[in-house]
């Protein structure tokens, strides 16, 4: 279209720049394709963090990090905790990070597009513009791992440095640690685009899975595992060449193999839906929808159930550590009992994965019935994923009644509080807590404000006696009822919310 | 008598007007086009008349209801066509049309038919098995157009209603709308496409600004709606738009 005050009088079309009007361009180099792609995606990473996360505020992240980093890597080494096993532990958290990271190639996926809402990202038309699909992933990861190199990774590696205490070598270790923490990060999102890669090649996901079990069994069976601490806490220029050369190695492989245009075979499904339905003690089609969501999206009713697993070994691991520092065996039930409870934090994530409070806005239900729903879901979620696990611990380590039944009151009264403090602070999108450093650190509060003295109580109370039980049951009851007051809340408040449109 | 009903409806947001003094009535047996530019109030108008978002000021009624009174009554009587709506991605079509009509209550023999009845007219038939998200898009919105016609509602809105569909099922969606208004249904489509209007409707209100600033009655109009659009259009909204030599 030509603005008839500017067009040339004679009508003749002129074209002074090349290829411009004449339905043939010079293709740019590839170099300058990356940088307008480069700039173009760092432009994007900020507006999202500006825009969705409420401007600056998601800088007060990396401050809590900090935070949290230096305090617990204090705390730690305080109570007697080698310094090398304390920087593991950190890495361990880093690599964990970076395999959570690399599922930004999954871009498009129903998770992240519940995660960013109904927002469209470069990396979505990434086939609409004349640069391979796989370069354009390589960049956006490349972009994703310096962004969170400085945001997320730069504070741990500051948090953790104390560690080691502060001197004239302070400047040097924090750039060493940084590196390392860093290689480590870059390393587990180039470990998930490989696996994203093999999925895109055809490699069913069970047989994905199995690798990665088999990988680390014989990691740990062979003593790399050990190999692998070394490499992290010797930070010496060899180790981290190592550590860069199998990073870059592993990330170009995954690259390598990635197929852009792999498309998955179209899946049908037999009805589920009245079948979920009829199994469930309520006939709410809205709890129906969300366990059906739930089971048919890739992991199925297995994604909460192994979310805990990582907690409950993570735990379990470390418990022996932790006996050996203290110098007393915590009371499992209670122990257990106030970390699993954590969980209604993830599995309540699940719930709230596959959909949003505007898709039920066209149908005769109202915002609060499906918070309602939500609940009820959880519980039917909440309680076989956090419980099973605690009657293997109770098993395991050997409770006795009186603490199995107040570590069961505690995984109940607990669960029921935390998940009130999710929905009240996130609504549906728990997700968020990610970027939102104020609603993170309100929800960091919630959480220790119950969980630190009952981890207090678990080493004082060993074994619980019958006063400290039915104490212990009355603050787990009190902290449901806490819990439900702030769901049943919310659940009008974000209906509010999402009336005025504001949510 | 009037299947709808807007008087004085204002909203806005963040001190930014969305509505500003819209009104208009639509009788039953209608097929109403809400033509209008991009940003000229006509989603947030449908969102308002089917309570899903509360007016600052006005009155409304539809169907017999107050949307801002009592949305879920609203939502239950109409059917909605959202824009850009999607069915939730791990269901199937079948699945999904269950959910709905088991939230809105329809008996169990009902649905079957009902499924099968309208799998057939929009050529789902081999795809009700099928997840959604393995659906292309057109067949998404052919889901999301039959879920809000399976409790058959006296009044159904549609935002930009023939969007990603191919020419053959635009066709036997403009006949479904046709024969669904001739049992004395009504119909609210809210579009761009002035062509999409000129197509369906019986009767548009043309939308700039936040109100209604022409009413039409296709069936005897005798100026090209284009004309009518561009002329109030401009007027109402004065827009930096580019001249064109044609």
């Amino acid at each position: 279209m030509t603005n008839a005050s500017e067009a040339p009088a004679d009508g003749a079309t002129e074209c002074t720049e090349p290829g411009v009007g004449t339905g043939h361009t010079e293709t740019p180099p590839i170099r300058t394709q990356l940088a307008v792609t480069a700039r173009a995606l760092a432009r994007e990473e900020w507006r999202v963090h500006t825009t969705l996360f409420g401007g600056y505020r998601f800088l007060t992240m990396p401050i809590l990090i900090t935070l949290f980093a230096g305090g617990t890597a204090w705390l730690l080494t305080e109570t007697g905790t080698a310094p090398d096993a304390v920087l593991i532990g950190i890495h361990v958290c880093a690599l964990a990070f970076g395999l959570y990271a690399g599922t930004a190639g999954f871009a498009g996926s129903a998770m992240l597009e519940d995660v960013f809402g109904t927002h469209q990202f470069l990396l979505g038309v990434a086939d609409t513009l004349p640069l391979s699909r796989r370069l354009f992933l390589g960049l956006f990861l490349v972009k994703d791992a310096l962004f969170y190199g400085c945001f997320f990774v730069l504070p741990m590696a500051v948090g953790a440095v104390g560690v080691s205490g502060f001197s004239g070598a302070t400047p040097i270790s924090l750039v060493g640690q940084w590196l390392s923490l860093w290689l480590v990060f870059v390393g587990g999102m180039a470990v998930t685009v490989g696996a994203i890669s093999a999925r895109t090649n055809g490699v069913p996901t069970w047989a994905i899975a199995a690798v990665a079990l088999l990988a680390a069994v014989g990691a740990w069976a062979s003593g790399w595992l050990d190999g692998g601490t070394v490499l992290v806490t010797a930070h010496s220029p060899v180790s981290m060449a190592i550590l860069a050369l199998s990073t870059v190695l592993v990330g170009a492989l995954a690259l390598a193999a990635y197929k852009p245009t792999h498309v998955p075979p179209s899946r049908t499904a037999p009805e589920r839906f009245e079948g979920i339905r009829r199994l469930l003690p309520t006939d709410d089609p809205l709890v129906a929808k969300a366990l059906l969501e739930l089971g048919r999206s890739s992991g199925g009713f297995a994604k909460p159930f192994v979310s805990v697993g990582l907690l409950f070994g993570l735990v379990a691991g470390s418990l022996g550590i932790v006996e050996s520092i203290t110098g007393v065996a915590p009371a499992p039930g209670i122990f257990f009992g106030g970390i699993l409870g954590v969980s209604a934090f993830t599995t309540y994530n699940w719930l709230t994965q596959f959909d949003d409070v505007s898709d039920y806005l066209v149908l005769p239900v109202s915002v609060v019935d499906v918070f309602r729903a939500k609940q009820l879901a959880f519980l039917f979620v909440g309680l076989p994923t956090a419980g099973l696990p605690y009657l293997l611990a109770v098993v395991w380590f050997d409770a006795t009644p009186l603490d199995a039944i107040a570590g069961g009151a505690v995984l109940v009264g607990y669960s029921g509080y935390y998940y009130g403090l999710t929905v009240a602070l996130a609504g549906f999108s728990p997700n968020e807590f990610l970027f939102d450093g104020g609603r993170f650190a309100a929800f960091g509060g919630g959480v220790a404000i119950a969980l630190v003295p009952t981890l207090l109580a678990a080493f004082v109370l060993t074994p619980p006696s019958v006063l400290s039980t039915v104490l212990l049951v009355c603050a787990s009851a009190l902290l449901a009822g806490v819990g439900f007051v702030l769901s049943t809340r919310a659940a009008t408040y974000w209906a509010d919310r999402s009336m005025a449109g504001t949510a | 008598m009037s299947a709808i009903r807007v008087r004085d409806l204002t909203k806005s947001f963040a001190g930014v007007d969305a509505v500003s003094g819209m009104g208009f009535d639509v009788d039953r047996g209608e097929l109403f086009g809400f033509l209008g530019p991009n940003g000229a109030g006509k989603t947030t108008t449908i969102k308002i008349l089917t309570g899903q978002l509360r007016p600052d000021s006005g009155a409304v009624e539809v169907d017999g209801t107050d949307p801002s009174v009592d949305p879920i009554e609203t939502r239950r009587r109409v059917g909605i066509v959202p824009e850009g709506g999607v069915p939730p991605s791990f269901f199937t079509p079948r699945e999904y049309f269950t959910y709905v009509s088991r939230l809105r209550g329809l008996e169990s023999e009902i649905v079957e038919r009902r499924i099968d009845e309208w799998a057939e007219r929009l050529g789902l038939q081999d795809r009700l098995e099928t997840i959604h998200t393995d659906l292309s898009r057109g067949q998404q919105q052919k889901v999301m157009i039959a879920q809000a016609f399976l409790h058959e509602p006296d009044v159904v809105f549609i935002d930009e209603p023939l969007a990603n569909l191919d020419p053959l099922v635009q066709e036997q969606v403009k006949r479904q709308l046709a024969d669904y208004v001739d049992d004395d249904n009504t119909a609210f489509l809210s579009t761009h496409n002035i062509d999409v209007a000129e197509d369906l409707c019986t009767r548009v209100g043309i939308v700039a600004d936040g109100k209604i600033v022409a009413e039409r009655d296709l069936d005897t109009a005798d100026e090209p709606l284009l004309d009518v659009f561009l002329s109030t259009v401009d007027e109402a909204q004065p827009r930096d738009v580019p001249i064109v030599d044609r």
